[in-house]
């Protein structure tokens, strides 16, 4: 098949569409009311409420942070508290700097190119998230299980089923991180592609 | 007239436009009502801010194909399935068979090539000429030319694999 005759079918197809004029005025003004969910809304939706888990446990990290009575667990307090905080707020910034794209201004290259850029650096935010998810379980659990149950996990003789068990966690969570990590890695991969031939 | 009237007479009348750039830029008829109703709030939404120095429908290329840029698809689906194309082809009976199939290709090969090629060769079936093209992608005349010959040798070669 050439693509002449693409051509073809494609203007047989736009003749036919002219000749259908479905739209009332009433649909119309229906849909510029906005009266569904803008996906990118729901997004955000889903990701300010996780920040706002993560902001509730990190106000009662600090309001606890007194009992974290080692320098060991003070430093694994701060890692904890940098990494319910930080990771969120600059996943919400990039959220926002996606929604505010004006598409009314700029031409379709130049806005190609800014949503490509931001939504990797949305994606990357997520890949930090999942590699510091799994180290993170070195510092979060010390700091939750001294305010929680007042133990210091460092200090702790553990039963040999108890390590089995934590270690079958880390395969298992490990096999994830990979799993999600090279995911986005694909994702990202073709995006800084399309980047570079923008540029 | 009224502001309402003006717009709503302007979606009707160029209705197919919005149309063909949802059903490119979608490949599920979910994605694409939503993907029209996006972009026709968004054409509402800056209704304002057009200047009479383009061509309405330039400037209405421009919204649509922005907005389609960043809209996020639901889930990812197997891209031979094509529902989009019988969204336009089931409406008419009298339709034949090779016309069908070639819609039906065409909105295949389309959906395999990334965003940027995806809206120079929508623009270049709509008639665009180059320079048109240029004003909406904001590509260099030459830069368009070049592209443009890259991907209909791309879309050759898939269309004789497949």
């Amino acid at each position: 098949m050439e693509i002449e005759e693409l051509q073809a079918a494609w203007s047989q197809m736009s003749n036919e569409l002219e000749q259908q004029k479905k739209l009332t005025n009433d649909i119309i003004l229906d849909m510029t009311k906005q009266k569904y969910q803008n996906k990118f809304v729901l997004v955000t939706k889903y990701e300010t409420l996780g920040a706002l888990v993560c902001f509730i446990i990190s106000f009662l990290v600090v309001l606890n942070f007194n009992k974290l009575d080692t320098w060991y667990l003070q430093i694994c307090g701060v890692l904890t508290l940098s990494f319910l905080i930080i990771l969120p707020l600059m996943v919400l910034k990039t959220l926002k700097r996606i929604k505010n794209i004006d598409i009314s201004k700029g031409s379709y290259k130049e806005n190609l190119s800014l949503f490509l850029k931001t939504k990797n650096r949305l994606l990357k935010l997520q890949q930090i998230g999942i590699g510091f998810g799994f180290i993170g379980l070195l510092f979060i659990v010390p700091v939750t299980s001294k305010i929680m149950s007042n133990k210091d996990v460092f200090l702790i003789s553990f039963k040999k089923e108890q390590y089995i068990v934590f270690t079958i966690t880390l395969v298992i969570f490990a096999f994830f991180c990979k799993w999600a990590y090279s995911g986005y890695q694909k994702i990202t991969q073709s995006a800084q592609e399309l980047i570079k031939d923008l540029e | 007239m009224l502001k309402e009237t003006v717009f709503t007479n302007l979606i009707r009348e160029h209705q197919a436009l919005l149309y063909k750039v949802t059903s490119v830029y979608t490949d599920n008829k979910q994605d694409q009502e939503d993907l029209f109703q996006e972009v026709v709030y968004q054409l509402w939404k800056y209704f304002d801010s057009f200047r009479q120095d383009s061509k309405i429908t330039t400037w209405m290329y421009r919204v649509a194909m922005n907005t389609a840029i960043t809209h996020l698809k639901k889930k990812k689906r197997r891209p031979d399935v094509l529902p989009i194309a019988e969204v336009f082809i089931k409406q008419n009976d009298s339709i034949d068979d090779v016309y069908e199939e070639r819609l039906r290709l065409l909105y295949k090969h389309l959906h395999h090539l990334n965003t940027l090629d995806k809206g120079l060769i929508f623009l270049l079936l709509e008639g665009k000429s180059y320079n048109e093209i240029a004003l909406i992608t904001g590509l260099q005349v030459s830069n368009v030319g070049t592209r443009i010959s890259r991907i209909k040798k791309k879309l050759k070669t898939n269309m004789t694999k497949s």
